[in-house]
């Protein structure tokens, strides 16, 4: 009977036992929570009422500058809206260019000269630059769009009349709970980031608020500059691993930072230790996700973000209300679903194609 | 008595000499003593020495690259481009069309090569500036690079090339790291024991001494803008083994720290010329101060204003010894 009792608490004390170590800390759980919705194929929500897209439209232009035309996600953005635009039928022209805000200038002249609807800002030309031409353009009524810029919760820049936003604080929010999640609420990040593009203040915004939200993390940060990200990244993650052994996450919040982690990690010989995760999902970063070199890459597709910034503008030009939630959805890309985007990983693939109908029927194309 | 006052002033000139030859190494060293009696449990570790020789080839082989041509006197300021169009056109070889990546190494080595006549053709046919020449056919390769890469970023290089410059160690550090010093032994033996590399030199100090002097200057010149494109397809293929990727603009940033480290490596080992070992050490000298401040947890803007710096500071410091020397002699 003795035996018996000693074996039956022995079985309950190992149940208790493995129960708490399998047992996930509120955190974790949290963060697990929160990722959950963005690991399914993204549905095709309206960001506005359905409206004739080809009447309204009809001979308006629109001219857009992008921060710069050697800059791949840029590029395949602008293709998107230029296929856009030939499909409902209005005349969208680009300002190519090298980054240089005098060439942005003259796009603004040539907009205003040539009496152009709407200039759109793409991605990272940034108007706080260019507060005289805004200013000149609106006066000649043309109006000034910044997209891909700023995130939801951050002010207008610079006085343009509109914006569309991309979910950044979100994005940065999915990336700590992603190691906080896996670390079972122990993160210590390394964060990577590059204040002199705007969007980076809003993706901060969601890491640290999540990081807040986790007694048992850590963070520290690192800022790289655009000219010196490729000379200065390895270089400081190298010496932010070599300064603390027990971080365990490396997280540069743009992907294209990706490619100079990768070998400081390596040449640390922390690769086992020390896993990344990062946003953006550009193709060759979703293919180191694919070798096992990056965990997880959260991807905003681009065809979508060309729509759906073409969508927010056709409304400004039609007088429609403005959109202030373009509804472009964000999705995981880890080891389990990587695949989807291609072998070799292809742009705008993996996220389904729902949004193409959608965006069809919501302009009235159908 | 004037026998002794002229063997005191030889003492004093060989001891300004010497000093002069190892200042930026007693700097370099004292760089790493400050750090490593701050922070000796991260800074003073074989692991941290490892990493930061082993991440360094792509910048020492860029700046070996660009003092041939500084020597024999002229700029090339193609090489970055040169660089990135060597990465870009291996991963497009490699990924893209599934080549082995021993035939894509030589099809960019080969284009290096071939870039470096290019420039050589317009300078030395033309007699136009190499400044202004390299910079356009510097451009010209951007161009081409953004074509041929689709603008975009390739991954996928294959894993042999990746495990030959940062994976695979010896002692420890990274294979890259041998390559790059295995360079500039041999650039180290060229400019110093060869009669080609003698001529490069003396065509730099004087072109028009040199061609009375019976040297074929525009041979010798074409040989170094050849050696300067090679080197720096060399050094693209170091950057896609360091990031398994190609990507068609991050390469660029590496022009100015190689130009900074060629002339900083002037003011030291060989005062006065641009030479292999004042190029790497400088490299060095410059990685650990920028690490050692990363690992204090020092802002960013300090590694620039440390950078900088040093850079003046060292060249000012050089300019004061051989003033002084002048002065001895």
């Amino acid at each position: 009977m003795k035996r018996s009792i000693a074996v039956a608490s022995l079985v309950a004390a190992f149940q208790i036992l493995a129960g708490a170590a399998l047992a996930e800390s509120p955190e974790a759980a949290r963060a697990r929570e929160q990722l959950e919705s963005y690991r399914k194929l993204p549905t095709f929500q309206a960001p506005g009422e359905a409206f004739d897209a080809a009447a309204c439209m009809k001979g308006k232009s629109i001219l857009s500058i992008p921060a710069s035309s050697a800059v791949p996600f840029i590029k395949t953005i602008q293709s998107s809206m230029s296929k856009v635009a030939q499909k409902v039928g209005f005349n969208l022209k680009i300002w190519e260019n090298q980054g240089q805000p005098t060439q942005w200038v003259q796009g603004f002249d040539h907009a205003i000269n040539n009496k152009f609807d709407l200039i759109d800002l793409m991605a990272g030309a940034d108007p706080r630059f260019l507060v005289p031409q805004v200013k000149a353009a609106e006066a000649a009524g043309l109006k000034v769009v910044a997209a891909h810029l700023t995130g939801y919760e951050q002010p207008i820049p610079a006085g343009v009349s509109g914006v569309v936003p991309i979910d950044y604080k979100r994005a940065g929010a999915l990336l700590a709970d992603w190691a906080i999640a896996k670390t079972d609420g122990k993160a210590n990040a390394v964060v990577i980031g590059i204040n002199d593009v705007l969007s980076t203040e809003s993706m901060m915004t969601g890491i640290k608020e999540e990081f807040g939200k986790c007694a048992g993390c850590k963070m520290s940060y690192i800022n790289v500059t655009l000219p010196e990200m490729a000379t200065k990244t390895q270089t400081n993650v190298q010496a932010a691993l070599t300064a603390d052994p027990s971080v365990n996450y490396v997280i540069p919040i743009y992907d294209v930072l990706s490619q100079w982690v990768v070998p400081a990690v390596t040449i640390t010989g922390k690769s086992d230790k020390v896993k990344v995760a990062t946003f953006n999902g550009t193709p060759f970063a979703i293919g180191l996700v694919q070798e096992g070199k990056v965990e997880v890459d959260i991807g905003e597709n681009l065809d979508w973000i060309g729509h759906a910034v073409i969508d927010a503008e056709m409304r400004m030009i039609c007088g429609l209300a403005p959109v202030k939630d373009p509804k472009i959805p964000l999705l995981i890309f880890d080891k389990s679903n990587a695949d989807t985007a291609g072998k070799p990983p292809q742009v705008n693939t993996g996220y389904g194609d729902a949004y193409i109908d959608g965006y069809a029927k919501l302009w009235k194309l159908k | 008595m004037a026998g002794k006052a002229g063997a005191a002033r030889g003492g004093n000139k060989a001891l300004v000499d010497g000093f002069e030859r190892l200042a930026l190494v007693f700097v370099f060293a004292a760089t790493i003593a400050v750090f490593g009696y701050l922070r000796p449990e991260s800074f003073f570790t074989w692991s941290n020495f490892a990493a930061i020789l082993g991440s360094q080839s792509v910048i020492v082989v860029t700046a070996l690259g660009l003092i041939i041509p500084l020597t024999a006197g002229d700029y090339d300021l193609s090489i970055a481009n040169n660089l990135t169009f060597a990465a870009t056109l291996l991963a497009v070889l490699n990924v893209n069309h599934q080549l082995p990546v021993g035939f894509a190494i030589a099809a960019a080595l080969a284009a290096g090569a071939a870039i470096g006549v290019v420039n050589a053709f317009f300078v030395l046919y033309f007699r136009m500036n190499s400044l202004i020449v390299t910079m356009g056919v510097g451009t010209f390769m951007h161009g081409l690079t953004l074509w041929l890469g689709d603008q975009q970023t390739i991954s996928g290089v294959s894993d042999g090339l990746v495990n030959a410059v940062i994976v695979n160690r010896l002692l420890g550090v990274p294979l890259g790291f041998y390559y790059a010093f295995g360079l500039c032994a041999i650039l180290w033996y060229y400019l110093t024991y060869t009669a080609a590399g003698r001529r490069l030199l003396f065509v730099g100090r004087g072109r028009e001494v040199a061609r009375l002097s019976g040297v074929a200057v525009d041979r010798v010149r074409l040989g170094g803008f050849v050696c300067s494109g090679l080197l720096g397809a060399i050094a693209g293929v170091l950057y896609v083994g360091t990031t398994g990727a190609a990507d068609p603009s991050s390469g660029l940033s590496f022009l100015l720290p190689a130009f900074a480290a060629a002339f900083l490596g002037a003011t030291s080992i060989s005062p006065g010329r641009f030479n292999p070992w004042g190029t790497i050490i400088s490299v060095y000298f410059l990685v650990t101060g920028i690490t050692g401040l990363s690992i204090l947890g020092i802002s960013n803007y300090v590694q620039d204003l440390f950078y900088g710096g040093a850079l003046v500071i060292a060249v000012t410091l050089s300019q004061i010894v051989r003033g002084r020397e002048e002065r001895l002699a």
